[in-house]
């Protein structure tokens, strides 16, 4: 395809900041003082970076099971619906896993793969037996999962005074340490690292990858050489899903220890953003996401210092991920509608 | 089931299925000349909160529409922009969409109806003379609110425009062959912006029905999946205005059934009859899209013209 470079790259960088602007100003604030204040905060103080990296874990998990779709030209915009599955299944095994001493936080986490890759595989399978587009199936998904999180946290999983809509708490065994003393920074920070580097080596260096990419630019091509639609189809999704699974269950370990309505919400689409900014490059995923984690953790600040709604956070998201367009920087993907 | 109840049914369902159909008409048209707009969800949320806020400022729900109308033509205008000037990724662009939207709509919310909240003008359901008293049919057809009628006279109309005018073939042609429609002498990128923009258009309208004669408030991220509900939509009426609106009414159905059940069956978790509709759109395109030959099959391909343009 054709390099997309339509616009000069100053006028894009110039819309990229007018725009969030604009409507700070529409806020009656000043937008000096506001970009002023996101950037320092989050950059320039100990507690808000410390957030950033925080929020970027989530969107590390999250991008690597996009990418995996990706390169095998699947749009897996399901990942908070996936997410949910793999916090919903690992909280409700954890009172069986806490009596099992070191082996029960691996098993906790092991279990939140499990329950997004079961939900992400169901939606290779649907698209591999019938065709049906991941784009809408994964986002029906999404709400359905909602559901399914709200009702377990008043059923089946619900604290046991059966007052409040939120999960009994895990086990203390199955939390992930804090690695910084006076911030939230977990060890899922260590265990996203280590992903990073495997899904690198999954994708690029071995042959699973080859399969993907073979397969994502031309299903024809790949059936000509003995690769299987439905087990590329199914295979990818299934690990797509199963990295926001293990999102979910090391939000819960990591942060919050129990279930409630909202909680880890909004990733899934950031994560596409994070993806494809980084190029589908697992090793340069850690970059966009802190780049995400800042305007996340930045809008919160200006909601709290200056008043400023925080939804600014996603016309400032959408504006970057356009900029990125115009620029022809993101990597084009197979296109994710087919009748196959 | 006596027949208060299945009165009451048909004319919630019709009522529940005008905005994912008026949103799913305009997609309709965009898919024909070959663009995918996945922004719809976006949009339909952009034009919910614009429907309020005009309602509430000028106290007339039809100023509401209006603005919305002209925002979602506005939000269409911008995929357009990337999707058929830039020819960029056509899902990218339109998940980048949801994205703005979701924040435009919030933010701007936020900023105004949100610091007092008010009641939203809305539309009320006409009564047509004799007609809005017969039973059953009366209620169920003859008395709903005027942007139902809207809708089905807009649906009419596109399908006839789709099949016996010029305009129709050349927007067909777009999205079935753009190279053959670039050497019959169309403009491609032309025909593929103004469809887009006539989509959002349409978008805007569906989310302002559920702002001003739905749900009669707006709240925040208040679309929950329609807008993807209407693209499912797209594919089940076969990329025909008409059939697009009657699967809108099959999911205008399953809500208005999923309402009820929870106050018949207090004792099941209501969230087993919420997911109804979530699910029906699985099983549907599952067992639907198996069949697609309906498909335009220059759908989400930029087209790249061999004309010095």
């Amino acid at each position: 395809m054709k390099a997309n470079s339509a616009l000069p790259l100053t006028a894009i960088v110039v819309c990229a900041v007018a725009v969030p602007s604009l409507f700070v100003l529409l806020a009656g604030k000043n937008p000096v003082d506001t970009w002023f204040l996101l950037l320092s905060y989050t950059l320039g103080t100990r507690a808000g970076f410390a957030e950033v990296v925080v929020h970027a874990i989530p969107l590390i998990f999250i991008g690597l099971g996009v990418c995996i779709a990706f390169r095998a030209g699947i749009f897996n915009i399901g990942g908070d619906g996936q997410l949910i599955c793999g916090a919903v299944v690992a909280v409700g095994a954890a009172p069986y896993l806490a009596g099992m001493g070191q082996a029960g936080l691996p098993a906790f986490l092991l279990l939140g793969f499990l329950g997004g890759a079961a939900l992400g595989a169901l939606v290779g399978w649907l698209r591999a037996r019938f065709g049906s587009n991941e784009i809408i199936v994964t986002i029906m998904m999404n709400y359905v999962a909602l559901q399914l999180l709200a009702w377990v946290i008043r059923g089946p999983l619900q604290e046991p005074t059966h007052i409040f809509p939120r999960s009994y708490r895990i086990a203390g065994d199955l939390q992930l340490q804090l690695l910084f003393e006076g911030t939230r920074i977990h060890a899922g920070l260590l265990i996203a690292a280590l992903m990073v580097v495997f899904v690198y080596v999954l994708l690029l260096r071995a042959n699973l990858g080859f399969k993907l990419q073979t397969f994502g630019q031309s299903p024809g091509a790949a059936s000509y050489a003995g690769i299987g639609a439905t087990s590329v189809t199914v295979g990818s999704m299934l690990l797509s899903g199963g990295f926001a699974g293990l999102a979910g269950a090391v939000e819960v370990s990591g942060l919050y220890q129990k279930l409630e309505d909202n909680f880890a919400d909004g990733f899934g689409l950031a994560a596409i953003a994070v993806a494809l900014m980084a190029r589908l490059n697992p090793l340069l995923l850690p970059l966009p996401a802190l780049l995400f984690g800042i305007f996340y953790v930045g809008s919160g600040a200006l909601q709290r210092e200056l008043g400023v709604p925080f939804p600014i956070v996603w016309i400032v998201e959408a504006v970057v991920i356009l900029a990125f367009l115009a620029s022809g920087a993101v990597k084009a993907a197979p296109v994710g509608v087919k009748g196959s | 089931m006596d027949y208060v109840v299945l009165t009451g049914l048909l004319a919630a369902a019709v009522r529940l299925a005008m905005s994912i159909g008026i949103a799913a008409m305009g997609e309709v048209i965009s898919q024909r000349a070959g663009v995918l707009n996945v922004g719809v969800e976006g949009i339909m949320l952009l034009g919910a909160f614009l429907g309020a806020f005009g309602a509430v400022t000028t106290g007339n729900p039809w100023a509401g529409i209006a603005l919305a109308a002209a925002g979602g033509a506005a939000a269409g205008a911008l995929h357009g922009f990337f999707a058929v000037k830039l020819k960029v990724d056509q899902i990218v662009s339109g998940i980048a969409l949801i994205i703005l939207c979701l924040g435009l709509s919030s933010f701007l919310y936020r900023l105004t109806l949100g610091k007092t909240p008010q009641s939203v003008p809305a539309l009320r359901g006409l009564h047509l003379g004799v007609l809005s008293d017969l039973p059953i049919v009366g209620p169920v057809l003859f008395g709903q609110n005027a942007l139902v009628y809207w809708g089905v006279a807009m649906a009419l109309f596109l399908t006839w425009a789709l099949r016996r005018t010029v305009m129709g073939l050349n927007i067909r042609a777009c999205g079935e062959n753009p190279a053959a429609a670039d050497a019959a002498g169309i403009n491609v990128d032309r025909y593929r912006f103004f469809c887009v923009v006539f989509g959002g258009t349409l978008a805007g309208v569906g989310g302002a029905y559920l702002s001003v004669a739905q749900i009669n408030s707006f709240v925040e991220n208040m679309v929950v999946g329609r807008g993807f509900i209407a693209i499912a939509c797209v594919v089940f009426g076969r990329w025909n205005p008409l059939g697009t609106l009657a699967a809108a009414f099959g999911f205008g159905l399953a809500e208005a059934a999923q309402i009820r059940l929870q106050t018949w069956y207090p004792e099941v978790p209501y969230q087993l009859f919420v997911v109804l509709p979530y699910l029906l759109a699985i099983v549907a395109l599952s067992l639907f899209f198996a069949r697609g030959a309906a498909l335009p099959r220059g759908l989400a391909k930029p087209y790249f013209s061999d004309r010095g343009a």
